[in-house]
């Protein structure tokens, strides 16, 4: 191995802890479950693996562990903080049972409150009221010291944590100067425990750097008290390297000079002219934009300051010794990758086309990842649609170092590597694709590899090549790893990609930072802290994507139902009110509607069976796990571009990686449970609808609800992301004129007990499961112990039937019709049909034939 | 000779009235309801009607908080 690998087990969360700490934005307050053991199926495949020896699982719960707890400490919440019980002034009335600890009616307000508008509650949340004349301020104020939590449209909830004020920090704002302003803005006076945690936290946090610098490793920091206090512990004095100078100062860095292809600055100035001096343009540009942030504050001084700072170098291999150390004294440390000053690293002749224009979003929140000139660790959170993949690929354009690109399926590794293509001028051979099909390299000393998380994470043999491969990962340093749908990795599987990869800067792109099993604490010291998330109903509202009326079909169950439903066990249950024949109907009427509006509807299940019955009962075309590469294109292809295909259901492997731009319509028939990241994984598959010229709402999202059964205990939990985001969720209890509909499904009481017979007969021998061959991290082998029958397909089209052979064989003339044709054979009948008749027979029997009609006529 | 036995009539949604069904007869052993009158309609024993709310209650209670504990979710193979 080479020496500069880390070995596996070493490396864990509680080094890495040395950037900052702790909370993630915490969802908002649905009961979620804590139970660490609860995963989704993706990552079922990781930690199942087999070739994970025993120690590395033990080493890693251990890690996960300590994760776990150095997450705690440094919450907000957490005991550590000192603020002094709220004491006695606490006066209960008869409201006071409802609220029990969160009573605040006791605080002073202040007397001219009305004309402020943020409230702030002892744990750091804040709530913004937008219907304030200053709430515009206050909302750019806000998005730089906290994390947005819930924006719904006329009050807003922020929440104060570790790492924004971490980020704060970093773009030069002064704990005094926050506590001043959010004083200012307050109806009430600052709780102590605030002013203790923001005191505390920005003394800490941001004071010492770990920088790479020529290919060596410097710990840096304004203060010079500071360092020396950290060379007094031995352990760091061990790892300095002895024979420089004690402490070498120079500069600090500013984002002076530092220009971000494709943002309007960009236009017209080199990269390459700017490192010779011509830093005019570049400073006015950058103190343009952050103008706006400080003007609030007006107090700020001006960027052109420069600070000394002061460092001393350290060796490779102490890095985690030295910032598990820092860590301990409690100076966490954090990385930074000066991309600029870096010689030794080749550089990647990549830049943004000429027509590429970057969103003011994206512009925003690529700014909070170069903000003082050299590249953080993060994760950016933008809305599905939005263009995270081009953030991508303007990080790596700024950045210009080697890069390496993690995607969830081989498809959209594909989709990756044409995106640069397209976005970039790269040349198409340095940019090179790993996956099972295809495994190449880059010629050229540096260049952009794009692959799965599967083929780096998966430790059993590997074929040769890939063996190759994989060392040629890991022998390089890479100047960005970008992590795409990065919620969908589970930590312990992160730490093992880490711990083989080494990259100066992670970027982790994602729409849906939530987790039902809230691991995404430990991705903040793996990959890095959240550095931007968009305001999905501001980006609606400029266009950028579409918006949605959201829409919730409360369907009531038949009486047999019902009866049958109670009685059921919990997988039944799923099915029975999955097949509710008044749901059937709401689909149908929906599906009228929409396409007579000329929409494109896309419809989910995630129930196997009751998506096929739908389908062939409603005479629409359907994809599955089960269904072959090339009718999937073929569908897809159809759907796209065919007129008379305007409907297509969608099993679970829709959920991500396939692109469906053309979308407008979406319905939810069934789904899995109380996921919020489904259901806004979803919603993003119409996101990118264009925008139309019709009024109000451009695409529709209805979720059908079983009345009085679970599904509508889970929907409500779904909907919590969402409604953060800022969409209603309107309640539809009938629909006008249902009975109307011509054909409608199961109209009379007699096809709905036929239906209720028929599923529960199909339904005994088992559920299919529905095999996701290569979606997301589906792989049919070595999926053992991943729930009972998974590996075997039980039950799948085996069934018994008595009777004599006679019968069995046709001989009794038993005649088969197929009643409900599967669409999908409609779309394959036209190609295929032509064949038919063209070549019936074999020519060989042809011949045969002409042959005895020859010996016939001739007789 | 008719034989008369006094009852109560009680009125509520279908969905109900399947619930009050399901639990007289998993939890009461088709004590408490003698007949069955239409979707909307049962006709119950007198002295049962408290015993069938309280249980109905309980029933209910359970919508707040699933039965079935989510860790089910991931034992659902693969759907």
């Amino acid at each position: 191995m080479p020496p500069k690998r880390k070995a596996p087990g070493t490396q864990g969360a509680a080094a890495k802890a040395g950037r900052t700490s702790a909370l993630s934005t915490p969802g908002p307050g649905t009961p979620r479950s804590l139970d660490s053991s609860m995963m989704s199926e993706e990552d079922e495949d990781f930690l199942n693996d087999e070739d994970v020896d025993e120690a590395q699982k033990q080493r890693e719960d251990m890690l996960a562990k300590e994760a776990d707890q150095f997450v705690n400490k440094w919450a907000l919440t957490s005991k550590n903080v000192d603020g002094g019980e709220e004491a006695g002034q606490r006066t209960y009335d008869a409201a006071s049972q409802y609220f029990k600890k969160r009573d605040y009616s006791h605080y002073q307000l202040k007397p001219d409150h009305q004309n402020r508008p943020l409230w702030i509650e002892p744990d750091g949340t804040i709530v913004l009221e937008r219907f304030s004349p200053l709430s515009e301020q206050a909302t750019d104020f806000l998005i730089t010291i906290a994390e947005p939590k819930s924006r719904p449209s006329l009050l807003h909830e922020y929440r104060i944590t570790t790492h924004s004020l971490y980020a704060a920090v970093s773009i030069g704002l002064r704990p005094q100067d926050i506590i001043n302003t959010l004083d200012r803005f307050l109806k009430t006076p600052l709780p102590p425990r605030i002013l203790n945690f923001i005191s505390s936290c920005t003394q800490s946090y941001g004071k010492v750097k770990l920088v790479l610098k020529n290919n060596k490793y410097f710990v840096e920091s304004v203060d010079t008290q500071l360092l020396q206090k950290l060379l007094a512990d031995p352990q760091i004095r061990a790892a300095r390297i002895s024979g420089t100078t004690d402490i070498s100062t120079s500069y600090a860095p500013t984002m002076a000079g530092l220009v971000i292809p494709g943002t309007k600055n960009a236009a017209g100035v080199h990269q390459a002219d700017l490192k010779q001096g011509n830093n005019q343009n570049g400073e006015q540009g950058q103190a343009g934009a952050e103008a706006d942030v400080f003007a609030a504050l007006n107090e700020e001084d001006d960027d052109d300051e420069k600070e000394a700072v002061h460092s001393f170098e350290i060796s490779d291999a102490s890095v985690e010794t030295v910032q598990k150390q820092c860590l301990e004294i409690g100076f966490p440390i954090l990385e930074e990758y000066d991309f600029r000053n870096d010689n030794v690293n080749p550089n990647l002749e990549i830049d943004l086309r000429p027509n590429t224009l970057i969103r003011p979003y994206q512009e925003k929140s690529l700014s909070k990842m170069f903000g003082n000139g050299r590249a953080k660790s993060g994760i950016i959170v933008l809305p599905c649609g939005a263009g995270k993949t081009l953030v991508g690929i303007t990080a790596a354009c700024t950045i210009r170092k080697g890069v390496i690109v993690l995607c969830t399926s081989s498809m959209s590794v594909v989709q990756w590597r044409q995106e640069f293509l397209k976005w970039s001028n790269i040349n198409p051979e340095d940019i090179a694709v790993f996956t099972a099909d295809s495994k190449n390299k880059f010629s050229g000393s540096t260049g952009i590899i794009v692959t799965t998380y599967s083929m780096v994470t998966n430790s059993r043999e590997r074929s040769h090549d890939s063996k190759k491969m994989m060392d040629f990962l890991r022998g390089r340093e890479w100047g960005l790893m970008l992590l795409d749908e990065v919620h969908v990795v589970p930590a312990d599987v992160f730490r093992r990609v880490i711990s083989s990869i080494k990259s100066h800067s992670k970027l982790g792109l994602t729409a849906t930072l939530l987790r039902e099993d809230d691991k995404i604490s430990h991705l903040n010291f793996l990959i890095g802290p959240k550095l931007y998330e968009a305001n999905w109903m501001e980006l609606s509202q400029q266009g950028h994507i579409a918006k949605v009326q959201c829409a919730e079909v409360w369907c009531s169950m038949p009486p047999e139902f019902y009866d049958e439903y109670l009685r059921a066990n919990s997988h039944m249950k799923r099915t029975l009110y999955a097949m509710n024949p008044r749901k059937f109907q709401a689909c149908q009427y929906l599906i009228n509607y929409h396409e007579a509006r000329g929409d494109k509807i896309i419809v989910f299940s995630d129930e196997l069976y009751s998506l096929k019955q739908y389908a062939l009962k409603l005479k629409k075309v359907f994809i599955y796990g089960g269904t072959g590469q090339a009718e999937r294109m073929q569908v897809l292809e159809n759907f796209q571009h065919n007129p008379d295909v305007n409907t297509l259901f969608l099993s679970k492997i829709g959920d991500t990686s396939l692109d469906l731009p053309e979308a407008t319509c979406l319905i939810q028939i069934s789904s899995h449970f109380g996921s919020r990241r489904q259901e806004a994984q979803r919603l993003g598959r119409i996101l990118r609808a264009k925008r139309r010229n019709d009024e109000g709402f451009n695409a529709f999202f209805y979720s059908l609800v079983s009345k009085d059964t679970q599904e509508m205990y889970y929907s409500s939990k779904r909907q919590a992301f969402l409604v953060d985001q800022g969409y209603a969720f309107k309640v539809i209890t009938q629909l006008a004129n249902i009975n109307d509909t011509p054909d409608l499904a199961f109209a009379t009481p007699q096809e709905r007990r036929e239906l209720l017979q028929r599923t529960l007969v199909d339904n005994e021998k088992g559920f299919e499961q529905d095999a996701e061959t290569d979606d997301l991290f589906g792989k049919p082998s070595g999926r053992r112990g991943a729930g009972g029958a998974r590996g075997r397909k039980a039950g799948n089209g085996v069934r018994r039937t008595a009777g004599t052979l006679g019968e069995l064989s046709g001989g009794q003339d038993m005649a088969y019709i197929e009643q409900n044709k599967a669409a999908n054979k409609g779309l394959k009948g036209k190609g295929a049909g032509k064949k038919a008749d063209a070549g019936g027979q074999n020519s060989f029997f042809k011949k045969i034939q002409r042959e005895k009609e020859k010996i016939k006529g001739a007789r | 000779m008719p034989r008369a036995i006094r009852g109560v009539l009680i009125e509520c949604e279908p969905a109900i009235k399947s619930i009050l069904i399901h639990i007289d007869s998993t939890q009461l052993n088709n004590d408490a309801i003698i007949e069955d009158l239409d979707e909307t309609h049962l006709m119950v024993k007198e002295q049962m009607v408290k015993t069938l709310q309280a249980r109905l209650d309980e029933k209910l209670k359970e919508t707040y908080r699933v039965e079935v504990p989510l860790d089910d979710s991931d034992e659902d193979k693969g759907m």
